[in-house]
């Protein structure tokens, strides 16, 4: 039995292939498996086709895989429209309607030999078992059930329950479409066995979200009263989670008329005492960038999301790239360090907006979490998570003997002041970008100029020493390391176990926190390493060269990057490791044995 | 800067005065303008500490910090945006928003539109000088055609924007126009403006001593000025306010060119009511998550 089951369907807009994808991940969900799926449509907006692809293990999966082991084209055209996303190798069992009329050694993929390819009278079916070719999708599911045996009970129940609605003829019908795909899997046995073991016994039901839901939900746990923003795609969800949920807990979202008015109306909220924040992407970050400034040096916490998407300008808006870490760190004029940080998977998003949150609020500074495409819309089960783990920060607020002689902006020893809000009596301020004193009042000396800056600048360094916020996996002194941030992370870690397997000694580090750049972490994991990579989603290799700024990265560390809407593969990083590896054993005259 | 909570009516206009000494050319327009705001906060009555005061860049908008209350003197353009979450974050605050018309209506110009159709209860004054002043003397939205300033040496090309016309056009609920040439009519139209329920926008006459022309002068205003009481006009009437506001650039009309009888509900007062209605269906804080159960 395999680790992991890989399915790939594609069809018309309306033969509801996403739609059963979305039955398949609950279902799977539900009996405790993991899983996770993405989407990919057509050009059109509504209506054209689509597809989706799952990956489902009885283990954690940390990204959504390469080739597929399973594909299911309701036609040919639709399917080979996604051939990127709908990768079809050697391993694949290929099915298909057969009322395309063509023979399975016939199937229209160049140059590819699937393990076996399968007709199967997907429409017939549907119109006999349901009497409509509108339960194409539960025929399929039926047959994914036949054949590999997952999620049947927790599927039934599911069919049951969407199509409740619908009235019991629907309910009947489909489930008339369902066992008659199951059947007609038993009486056709696949000769590929693509089955994978049980979730382990006693897995209790998964969480089941994207990357937006869940930044949206960490937001209000970490106290977020305000948000306001702009719809763009790939962030959109974050806001339109936090219009159904926020004003339940008296909190307000606004759509703001621009991406300006959005992060301006959350620099309102946060002077006005509220944890408060925008989301965006590309060309909004753009437009915030001024705001953001403004933030920085009236040292006002907010939290700004940008969902990456392929760029510059409208660049490729559905896909993934890890190519704004240059803006985050450094669009800003003046001297400004702004805290980003990075989360790694749908789970992960949970920790990192929290985190966000609290070093905003603590260190009174606009902090931007860099998400993409990729981690914000894919659907990802979750382990479920123990809130009481995560602590809150709020912002330090004056005392009453502060209060009696209040300086907003005083130079303490940490940097950070305390910071009053509007209706707080004796708290009277004057906010401002331009530069100002420590009592708020203008200025244009250079001394004072001077000053401030060194306060605004000291106060973020013990962010440095943040530990916690990088992961580090595999043998501490191995002398090859990878380096990988955001969505590329888990194929990354995936790499490492694979290479792992092959005696390969390597080890990965994670940064959650991408700027400031904590120089000790990373000297201290380059110390034991020879060559290594940094692995990102992006054409120059982002992380790589902002590290080169501020440390002496060792000279066999080199950047391992593509554009974004290029998949990274485990499988290509294991063999660019196992390459070097092996140009290091010459070098070192080691032998690197395959361990027992 | 800070202010002492005391009874409502003992706030005095010298209470809402800071320390800090205006960098206005002397005789500036502006010196006017914020005692009129003083003497309108002291009518109102709220303690300083309860009023927030944003502006955006640009002479006038050094004006937050010559008050008492919390003031943000922010970017170019964004006082608006900056108000109104200030505003939704906590509605029980006084906000007032207060800059050039370059501010207003160049660079901030998209966002005038829709704080008045969300209705948010703000005072949005604009320090209308038909220059850059700051920068010094360039062309503004609102200098007139033939206009002729360091930018447009050859005479302005274009047309002025209608700043009354704008607002009343957007649906503002309260609309009028004043100068520091009638300081009490002034005071008076502030406070008439930060006492109505919803967004309020006055637009003030306030030269620009150094940069301006002599016809747009103080002296000029009091012999040109005519108050819209004196014409009998009758603020509930749009059609009227839209037809005197028309003759902007032509005719200087003081006072209340609009009030609607019938004010719409605000933002915040919808989002109170959201909340009452929305509060007993929130999961708790530590739960939240329960909201991805699969089902």
């Amino acid at each position: 039995m395999g680790s992991s089951l890989i399915i790939g369907m594609a069809g018309a807009g309306g033969d509801g292939i996403v739609s059963a994808g979305e039955s398949l991940i609950t279902a799977i969900a539900l009996d405790g498996y993991h899983g996770i799926m993405t989407k990919s449509f057509g050009s059109q907006i509504r209506g054209g086709e689509s597809s989706c692809r799952l990956r489902i293990s009885p283990r954690p999966v940390l990204h959504p895989g390469g080739t597929l082991d399973v594909a299911v084209a309701l036609n040919w055209e639709d399917f080979l429209r996604f051939g990127a996303e709908l990768t079809v190798g050697g391993h694949t069992v290929v099915i298909y309607e057969s009322k395309t009329g063509v023979a399975p050694d016939q199937i229209p993929l160049a140059g590819v030999r699937p393990a076996e390819a399968v007709p199967v009278p997907i429409t017939d079916m549907a119109k006999e078992f349901a009497g409509t070719d509108r339960a194409k999708n539960t025929v399929v599911l039926g047959l994914l059930v036949g054949w590999f045996g997952i999620a049947r009970e927790s599927l039934l129940a599911g069919i049951r329950k969407k199509f409740a609605k619908k009235g019991t003829d629907l309910v009947a019908s489909n489930e008339r479409a369902f066992s008659g795909g199951i059947e007609y899997a038993a009486a056709h046995p696949l000769r590929s066995d693509l089955r994978i073991d049980p979730p382990e016994p006693g897995a209790s039901a998964k969480l089941l979200t994207d990357g937006n839901d869940m930044c949206g939900a960490a937001a209000l746990f970490a106290g977020c009263e305000f948000m306001s923003g702009y719809p763009i795609t790939p962030s959109t969800e974050i806001m339109q989670f936090l219009s159904r949920e926020m004003w339940r807990y008296g909190g307000t979202v606004l759509q703001a008329e621009d991406e300006i008015a959005g992060i301006g109306a959350v620099v309102g909220a946060s002077f006005a005492g509220k944890k408060a924040m925008t989301a965006t992407s590309g060309p909004g970050m753009s437009l915030k960038t001024e705001i953001l400034g403004l933030a920085t040096i009236a040292e006002l916490p907010l939290v700004c999301v940008n969902v990456q998407r392929g760029g510059p300008s409208t660049g490729i808006p559905t896909k993934s790239e890890q190519a704004d870490l240059f803006q985050a760190a450094f669009s800003a004029h003046g001297d400004v360090v702004r805290p980003v940080l990075a989360p790694v998977s749908v789970a992960d998003t949970f920790g990192v907006t929290v985190e966000a949150f609290n070093i905003a609020e603590e260190f009174q500074t606009p902090v931007i979490v860099l998400s993409d495409q990729e981690i914000a819309q894919r659907k990802e089960t979750v382990d479920p998570i123990d809130t009481s783990r995560f602590h809150l920060v709020e912002r330090r607020r004056p005392s009453e003997v502060e209060l009696e002689s209040y300086v907003r902006f005083r130079i303490t020893e940490s940097g950070i002041s305390p910071i009053s809000h509007p209706g707080m009596p004796l708290g009277n301020y004057l906010a401002s970008g331009i530069e100002h004193n420590e009592k708020g009042a203008p200025t244009a000396s250079g001394e004072v100029h001077s000053r401030m800056n060194e306060k605004r600048l000291r106060k973020i360094e013990p962010l440095k020493r943040r530990r916690d916020l990088f992961v580090r996996e595999g043998d501490a002194a191995a002398p090859f390391a990878l380096v990988s941030w955001g969505s590329v992370a888990g194929v990354a870690r995936e790499a490492l176990d694979i290479a792992g397997r092959e005696g390969l000694r390597l080890k990965l580090l994670v940064p959650k926190l991408l700027y400031p750049v904590a120089e000790e972490v990373y000297r201290d994991f380059f110390a034991s390493v020879r060559r290594g990579f940094v692995v990102e989603q992006s054409h120059q290799g982002q992380l790589y060269r902002v590290l080169r700024m501020f440390l002496e990265v060792p000279r066999g560390i080199e950047p391992f990057c593509k554009s974004g809407s290029n998949p990274i593969t485990p499988a290509e990083i294991v063999e660019k490791v196992r390459g070097v590896a092996l140009a290091l054993q010459r070098e070192r005259g080691q032998h690197l044995q395959p361990q027992e | 800067m800070s202010s002492v909570p005391r009874p409502l009516e003992e706030y005095k206009a010298a209470d809402y005065k800071s320390d800090l000494k205006p960098i206005w050319c002397p005789g500036c327009g502006d010196f006017g303008v914020v005692q009129a705001i003083y003497r309108a906060l002291s009518a109102v009555g709220r303690p300083p500490h309860e009023i927030a005061f944003v502006s955006g860049i640009g002479c006038s908008s050094r004006i937050p910090g010559y008050t008492t209350a919390y003031g943000f003197n922010s970017v170019h353009g964004r006082a608006l945006p900056i108000a109104q979450g200030i505003k939704l974050a906590n509605p029980g605050l006084l906000v007032l928003v207060a800059g050039g018309d370059g501010d207003g209506f160049s660079i901030g110009g998209g966002h005038v539109a829709h704080a008045i159709r969300r209705n948010v209860d703000l005072t949005y004054i604009v320090m209308d000088n038909q220059i850059y002043g700051l920068t010094k003397g360039q062309l503004s939205p609102t200098s007139a055609r033939g206009a002729r300033t360091v930018t447009s040496g050859f005479g302005s090309m274009e047309d002025p924007v209608n700043p009354l016309l704008y607002v009343l056009g957007y649906g503002a609920g309260f609309v009028a126009q004043g100068t520091p040439a009638d300081m009490g009519a002034l005071a008076a139209v502030i406070e008439e403006g930060i006492r109505f329920p919803g967004f309020a926008f006055i637009n003030i006459q306030s030269p620009c001593v150094t940069y301006g022309e002599a016809h747009q002068q103080l002296k000029a205003h009091k012999t040109d000025m005519r108050s819209l009481a004196s014409m009998q006009h009758d603020p509930a009437d749009l059609m009227k306010a839209m037809d005197l506001a028309r003759e902007y650039g032509r005719s200087l009309y003081t006072g209340v060119f609009y009030r609607n009888p019938q004010p719409g509900p605000t933002f915040e007062s919808e989002a109170r009511h959201r909340h009452e209605t929305l509060r007993s269906s929130a999961l708790p804080k530590e739960k939240i998550l329960d909201l991805f159960l699969p089902h």
